[in-house]
């Protein structure tokens, strides 16, 4: 028995099987095999040009109209085989030996021409979707307006008009085994550290997955800690955050579709800074970081340190301000916790509910809910005046934090706080906040701390985490990116 | 790339190690063990620590940054080594669980005392497991996340210093002991600066350059003068008399404290200082987990870290009332002053006898 139970708590040796090699069989294209491939697909179009005896299959819906005419019609309209095989020689005409690549090609918007028994691909995709516009999640006051689209073209067009260098350098993947999502990695050759490059490469290409339709969906399939609640990338759909984040030597990943971007490495403390700080005189700068800093304190602790002083430690309350406190109690029939449960469940349902409806209708869940949560609840004796404050300065401080993932993942640990505060007071407060420490630590992102510049500690950095210093004082670039190539700026003369 | 810890981190960790639920009657053990401005033989007791500390120093250059399992494993036979090894283990999770049970009872004490200490204990011994089952580099992480959350109290003691005297500090020296000075007094005071010699089972993440020592002795300088700071505010603050009256000095100074929007905030404060104290746990069952996985070396993930969490609760048990877990601090304490010296100079003995047998063996071939 005793052994059986030694045996269940070793460590079982893990039989490895060897690695068994695929070797994939090589169909030539052929335009019967592609009609067959897509046999029932409407949208698929068959154009034979007789007298130069060739053939066109393409997607309707993915091929653009003027791009048709000039690398198809025009050229093969009206023309003998010989001069067709002429102008095939071309170089936007590219032969293809695989049957895969044919009908990938063909699937990714390109024309496929079966001429003499080969195959040529001919870009004639046209980009739909939405024109540069603004983010509406990461707006800013000050700087830039414009924000990344679903279109992978215009956002990387938007990328290399903002870093005009030759050393930028893009690396193209696919993710999905049957939405082939094309991802770009984008990065600074001679300052980022290539074992980044190579680590995200090979994570993307190691993903199993049926498809990938979006930037926050893929980081999940590459974090280093698949169950924390914290976000561990840093996603951001504006052009001039991603730019900043590339020239200080991290990559940036793009996903086909979607319109944000991500980078690495990625510590906690960047979830707290927006480009806005940067385009401000850095003393203003400075106070809104620690504002935010002070927001994430407010909404991690504020209601509950409310809970837990209303039910443990009345003796922390000022006496100028329990008889007002006490009498606010009086008429609410809940202990403290479950009020504080209730009233943020209700901030949060009218939050989603904002989020949900269109901005007009979202204006008026917003005026409903001030009516409900505001006068009418503390009438009812529902909750008392102070825990609304409370509540209420959690919330708006909630949103202080740039990013809406950490704020979201942020505001879900409160729960679990203020449930600890409501049966444990002080004690729970700090038990729940030294669990999210403990949890911090262990996080990694690409092989680095979270937790950098306070662990591994490098003070320097702090200058651009807890504050924004002054430009001639950012001279280098931050330590976890590990570049060889530190220094960024140097002093004005 | 592997991590190393650096000298900041071990600094950080030495500091944090030592700061435990002593600090808040350490004004009050220095006026009776010592009398008056006894800060001063606080001071001499920090030397005898980095006497320790250089001992420890001493081994690692010896043994060239081998572990002290390595050591012990090289000269003395396995089944000496095992249950010597599961002593320490579970001598180093008895410190670490009577630690952690002390703070818990005067928590317990000031805030819930109706509330089974047991419940608040089992808690403290979650954050333990959530923290062993972490690698030291993690571990050392949220020490210095723990060091920078509590650090800023401080600033606290600028509140007291309107009311701060320096006549209270008497200029007489060791005067007014409780009982006449003696060894023993100052062996109960050094147990203060028990916790650096757990250094030496930080060796194998460490650079082998035993540049990180500098990190140790700042540590432990820094504790020194976070305790001398402690006494002189509380002697100036409080009468000596006073000083000797309460239990707790620090808590009661801290219930001094009125802010205009918050009152009576010891028991916040007091609260904050778990995070040093699950540290020191921490540590302690670090060191055990070590022990452990020499002993147990193809455990399962994570189950020795129950083991350890599990055992620590258990040990919880034998302290359930302030006397004696008062008690149970002194004589663990005692006992882990004995092994902080006695194990540096078995293994220097280990060494020099490892090195006489390797200059033999050169000369015979």
């Amino acid at each position: 028995m005793v052994k059986r139970i030694m045996q269940l708590l070793q460590e079982q040796p893990v039989a490895v099987a060897p690695p068994v090699e695929q070797t994939e069989e090589v169909i030539p294209p052929s335009l019967d095999h592609t009609l067959d491939q897509f046999t029932d697909c409407a949208d698929l179009v068959h154009r034979s040009f007789p007298k130069a005896n060739l053939d066109v299959v393409y997607f309707a819906f993915l091929v653009g109209n003027d791009e048709f005419l000039r690398d198809i019609a025009m050229p093969f309209s009206d023309v003998t085989e010989s001069e067709a095989a002429l102008r095939l020689t071309q170089s936007q005409y590219m032969p293809v030996n695989n049957s895969k690549d044919c009908i990938k090609g063909i699937l990714n918007g390109k024309a496929a021409i079966f001429f003499q028994d080969v195959a040529f691909l001919v870009d004639i995709s046209h980009p739909i979707g939405r024109s540069i516009a603004q983010s509406e999640t990461e707006t800013v006051i000050t700087g830039p307006h414009d924000g990344f689209v679903e279109n992978l073209v215009h956002n990387l067009s938007v990328v290399r008009r903002r870093i005009k260098s030759s050393h930028v350098k893009t690396v193209t993947l696919e993710v999905g085994e049957v939405s082939k999502t094309i991802v770009v990695l984008v990065y600074m050759e001679d300052i980022v550290d290539m074992s980044f490059v190579q680590m995200l490469r090979d994570r993307i290409q190691q993903i199993e997955v049926d498809s990938v339709f979006e930037t926050n969906q893929l980081v999940q399939l590459i974090d280093d800690n698949p169950n924390s609640l914290f976000p561990q990338f840093m996603t951001t759909e504006r052009p001039d955050a991603i730019c900043s984040k590339i020239v200080a030597g991290r990559v940036a990943c793009f996903v086909e579709g979607s319109p944000s971007a991500f980078s690495c490495p990625t510590s906690f403390f960047e979830f707290f800074s927006s480009p806005d700080d940067y385009y401000q005189r850095w003393q203003l700068g400075t106070a809104l970081r620690i504002l935010r800093i002070i927001g994430f304190l407010i909404t991690m602790i504020f209601t509950a340190l409310y809970v837990s002083v209303t039910t443990f430690h009345y003796e922390m309350i000022p006496h100028t301000m329990l008889l007002n406190l006490t009498e606010s109690r009086s008429k609410v029939p809940f202990p403290p916790l479950v009020e504080a449960i209730m009233m943020e469940t209700t901030i949060e349902l009218l939050r989603e509910a904002g989020a949900r409806l269109p901005s007009k209708i979202g204006q008026t869940i917003g005026i409903v809910g001030g009516i409900v949560i505001g006068q009418a609840a503390v009438q009812a004796g529902f909750t008392s005046n102070i825990l609304i404050i409370a509540v209420a300065l959690s919330a708006i401080a909630s949103f202080v934090i740039p990013s809406y993932l950490m704020s979201a993942s942020i505001r879900l640990i409160r729960f679990g706080i203020i449930f600890l505060a409501g049966i444990l007071g002080n004690f729970g407060i700090i038990v729940g906040v030294g669990l999210v420490v403990i949890h911090l630590s262990g996080i990694t992102n690409m092989g680095t701390s979270y937790l950098t510049p306070i662990a591994p500690i490098s003070t320097y950095d702090w200058l651009d985490t807890f504050a924004r210093g002054p430009f001639w004082s950012l001279r280098k670039r931050p330590s976890q990116a590990r570049t060889n190539n530190e220094v960024k700026s140097r002093p004005r003369k | 790339m592997r991590e190393k810890l650096n000298w900041f981190h071990v600094a950080i960790l030495t500091y944090m190690i030592q700061l435990d639920v002593t600090l808040f009657s350490l004004p009050r053990i220095i006026a009776e063990k010592l009398g008056t401005n006894g800060w001063i033989g606080v001071l001499l007791l920090s030397l005898v620590g980095i006497l320790n500390i250089f001992l420890y120093s001493l081994v690692h250059r010896m043994g060239k940054g081998a572990s002290f399992f390595d050591i012990v494993e090289a000269s003395l036979p396995k089944f000496m080594i095992y249950p010597l090894y599961l002593a320490l283990a579970l001598f180093y999770i008895y410190v670490g669980s009577i630690l952690g049970k002390s703070f818990i009872i005067i928590f317990q004490i000031m805030a819930f005392p109706t509330t089974n200490s047991m419940f608040l204990f089992l808690l403290y011994c979650y954050m333990m497991y959530c923290m062993l089952i972490k690698d030291i580099y993690s571990i050392s992480k949220a020490v210095t996340v723990f060091f920078f959350v509590t650090f800023w109290l401080g600033g606290l003691t600028f509140y007291y210093f309107s009311e701060w005297e320096i006549v209270r500090l008497t200029p007489f020296l060791f005067k007014g002991a409780t009982e006449e000075i003696s060894l023993n007094s100052w062996t109960d005071i050094y147990t203060i600066f028990v916790g650096c010699e757990l250094c030496l089972y930080l060796f194998p993440y460490a650079s082998r350059d035993g540049k990180w020592f500098k990190g140790v002795y700042i540590g432990h300088i820094f504790i020194t003068l976070v305790y001398v700071y402690v006494i002189i505010v509380s002697s100036g603050f409080f009468s000596f008399h006073q000083l000797k009256a309460m239990s707790y000095p620090i808590i009661d100074s801290l219930a001094f404290i009125e802010l205009p929007f918050i009152n009576r905030v010891e028991n916040l404060v007091f609260a904050f200082f778990m995070f040093s104290n699950v540290t020191s746990s921490v540590i302690y069952g670090f060191a055990s987990l070590s022990a452990m996985k020499r002993i147990f070396p193809r455990m399962r993930k994570n189950v020795l870290e129950f083991v350890i969490a599990g055992i620590t609760f258990g040990f919880g048990f034998t302290a359930q009332i302030l006397r004696e877990t008062d008690k149970h601090v002194s004589d663990a304490m005692f006992v882990e002053t004995i092994l902080a010296f006695s194990i540096p100079l078995l293994l220097i003995v280990l060494l020099l006898i490892q090195r006489l047998r390797l200059q033999k063996g050169s000369e015979r071939a």
